[in-house]
């Protein structure tokens, strides 16, 4: 098992994120993070799916879902070509104000931003690579997670080069 | 392009009559009635009414395989959009070109379960090659034109669309047959040249080369190509079940049918060859049977296909061609035959015009010993038809008698429900291929159990004058279970007894059919003359052995080099 990430290019109806992870669901594949959002081209969306498994799984599912109607192009993003980012806001339990500086000095260290300290809570935003999150995140468990959200991956290739 | 005002319901119409449709099956509905209004005026195409949204599918899924142009079915909103299901994936599965126009309740009601509301678009979505559910009048010209397109091209498929009340009353002004196609849809039509040089290589030097033509020979009209190849290198051709008619079944070098009912000796061809050109087939367990390391292991595989998503999907092939088969066989013989001469007269073509002499399906007569009703009375039906006729099957023994002794000459001629096995498609696709070709004989292999399942639309056949014969192999069984129950199951026969069945001939005489009952195998010649003489829709009950058996077979989980039941087989 190993994490892939795709980069879907594909027309902007309703319907295609349903048509798009059906082929996911046919063959049984995990979905682990998924992010949809508008691109450069007018009626074009570009969608990031992560999922788990084998590279043969992959090779399958990558060219069904070439095969949609709707889907433009995709690329299969290799972590060494690709910069990939994660967005994850999290509210850490900070009452004790020993607890609270070191939480401030890790997360200054991290490149987190302070987006709300409250009298028992700090509230952090951290923009990373999903594995320096994760990183990040298991530090911030020592003192207590209280909430965790994730915007899911989106990744770009790197160079000049563009994916199309 | 001409800009008119119309109604959604007219330009529906219109643009139908544009893509050269000249006749739809369907059932009208509430949610169809603005469609089946203009339906009523126009009468450049003729609708031919139903008696079940199934058989309107599984009609226009005959159609298209046998015309070759795509087939339309209508149904309404609701339950006739869910009767329509089965119809649809079988059409999907076997790439048959069909396009499903639906009625759906009025787009300010979608999602509030309205009356004889149900969520077409998305329940169709896995079914189909697409689907559309359409939002406002003004895209209707692109979204019917681009249905047609996406059904007939690439590997060919079902296109839905989904038509709410308010879209076909509605009025717009539009510009009529667009051009405009998705920007993402390129179907892969032109082979790689460096591929193909590459085959060219392999079947240039190889000793023991074979073909195995599955459906996309027949959907690529590459039949011609398929026999050229094969006459140029020597080479036995096998067909898949959805290949049966790519090649002449009496050509000296066909060995019928391969796989879990195959033909024994197309199987061991497959063991011997030592190049194996598959086109147009996606390898399915029905043909290389389960142990995949015993399928061509001496083999250098090449596989022809014009879906990118079927090459290393269920065989690992060392050669794949992304493509038209047309294209590809023509670019393979091409090349080939710059490359060398013709050679004849090898130890393999001996071979395989043995092999071929043996083969059941390939001869005239079975008159050995030992042969069940059911097998004298499909070869005696085959003997009986002539080259043109055209034969529908059900699906289960009578489907396999048919694909094993039956024996196709021509391309478009054998129509049988392959990757979705469905029960009662054999007489409603008959209905749809007697439609488009009315001077054929068409002719429903069918058993009692499968005709059950669609018999109402006998109806349909004599209200709109389609005479087609349905042959039923009448063993009061589910014949295939009983038989796997038999071998398999210690002669468990659960449920698999039908038990009283209806006097068909009665049934089918209540419809206004003509119909007679075939107690012995020598009253079948005149029986089905009487049939076709009679110029009316007819069904004969034939009266087959209950524990008749489809034999050879590879067991379920078996390898193809294991067959089982051969002592009937002719030896070579």
């Amino acid at each position: 098992m190993q994490t892939h990430i795709i980069s879907l290019l594909v027309e902007d109806n309703p319907g295609v994120l349903t048509r798009m992870s059906g082929m996911f669901t046919m063959r049984g594949i995990n979905i682990t993070s998924l992010t949809v959002s508008p691109c450069e081209k007018e009626g074009l969306s570009r969608m990031t799916v992560a999922i788990e498994g084998s590279e043969s799984e992959l090779e399958m599912v990558r060219k069904q879902v070439s095969n949609l109607i709707e889907v433009v192009k995709v690329v299969d993003l290799k972590d060494e070509e690709a910069i990939i980012r994660d967005l994850c806001l999290l509210k850490v339990h900070a009452k004790d104000p020993e607890a609270r500086s070191e939480v401030m000095q890790l997360a200054e260290s991290y490149g987190a931003k302070i987006l709300d300290a409250a009298l028992d809570s700090v509230t952090l935003e951290l923009t990373e690579e999903p594995k320096k999150i994760d990183r990040f995140v298991d530090l911030m468990r020592h003192f207590g997670v209280k909430q965790l959200f994730s915007t899911g991956v989106t990744a770009i290739g790197i160079g000049a080069g563009v994916e199309r | 392009m001409t800009r008119e005002k119309l109604s959604g319901a007219e330009i529906v119409v219109e643009e139908l009559k544009t893509e050269g449709v000249e006749v739809a099956f369907g059932i009208p509905g509430g949610a169809l009635l603005d469609l089946y209004d203009v339906l009523y005026k126009d009468e450049a195409i003729r609708h031919i009414l139903m008696r079940h949204e199934q058989c309107a599918a599984h009609a226009a899924d005959g159609y298209a395989r046998v015309s070759g142009k795509v087939g339309v079915c209508i149904a309404t909103s609701g339950p006739g959009a869910t009767n329509l299901v089965t119809g649809l994936t079988n059409a999907n599965m076997d790439s048959s070109p069909v396009v499903a126009l639906t009625g759906q309740v009025p787009t300010s009601v979608i999602g509030t379960n309205a009356f004889q509301e149900a969520s077409t678009f998305t329940f169709t979505m896995p079914i189909t090659k697409h689907n559309f559910l359409v939002k406002r009048t003004s895209d209707l010209p692109k979204i019917i034109h681009n249905a047609f397109y996406i059904a007939n091209t690439g590997r060919k498929g079902v296109v839905l669309v989904d038509l709410p009340t308010d879209i076909l009353a509605g009025v717009a002004e539009v510009d009529l047959h667009p051009k405009e196609t998705f920007v993402g849809y390129k179907p892969n039509i032109k082979p790689n040249q460096v591929q193909i040089k590459r085959v060219v290589e392999i079947l240039a030097n190889a000793e023991r080369p074979l073909i195995l033509a599955g459906g996309g020979v027949i959907s690529a009209d590459a039949a011609v190509e398929l026999r050229h190849l094969a006459d140029f290198l020597c080479a036995p051709v096998v067909t898949t079940l959805m290949g049966k008619g790519a090649i002449p079944e009496n050509h000296p070098f066909c060995l019928g049918m391969a796989g879990m009912h195959g033909q024994l000796y197309a199987n061991r061809a497959i063991n011997e060859c030592d190049a194996l050109l598959a086109l147009g087939t996606r390898f399915s367990d029905r043909t290389t049977g389960w142990q995949l390391d015993q399928f061509a292991p001496d083999a250098t595989l090449i596989h022809v296909d014009i879906d990118t998503a079927e090459i290393n999907k269920n065989m690992q092939v060392d050669i794949p061609i992304v493509g038209d088969v047309k294209l590809a066989l023509s670019g393979i013989l091409k090349l080939l035959e710059k490359k060398r001469e013709k050679k004849s007269g090898s130890e393999w073509e001996k071979r395989i015009k043995k092999m071929h002499e043996a083969c059941d399906s390939c001869v005239e007569d079975i008159s050995r010993e030992g042969a069940s009703v059911s097998d004298i009375l499909i070869k005696e039906i085959s003997n009986l038809l002539d080259d043109d006729a055209i034969v529908t099957t059900e699906v289960g023994q009578c489907q396999m008698f048919a694909a094993y002794y039956y024996m196709t000459k021509k391309p478009r001629t054998f129509i049988s429900s392959g990757g979705l096995g469905t029960m009662g498609f054999g007489f409603p696709a008959a209905i749809g291929a007697k439609v488009a070709a009315p001077d054929k004989k068409v002719v429903d292999i069918a058993g009692d159990g499968s005709f059950l399942m669609t018999c109402q639309d006998m109806a349909t056949c004599v209200e709109n004058d389609i005479p087609v014969v349905v042959c039923i192999f009448d063993n009061r069984y589910l014949g295939m279970i009983r038989q796997f129950q038999e071998l398999f199951f210690d002669k468990k026969y659960s449920q698999s007894d039908l038990g009283i069945t209806p006097d068909f001939v009665k049934l089918a005489e209540s419809f206004g059919c003509y119909a007679e009952r075939v107690e012995k195998p020598e009253e079948l010649k005149d029986a089905l003359n009487n049939a076709f003489e009679s110029g009316k829709p007819a069904v004969l009950d034939m009266i087959v052995g209950k524990e008749d058996k489809v034999l050879p077979m590879i067991p379920p989980g078996g390898s193809i080099t294991r067959m089982i039941g051969t002592e009937r087989c002719k030896h070579i």
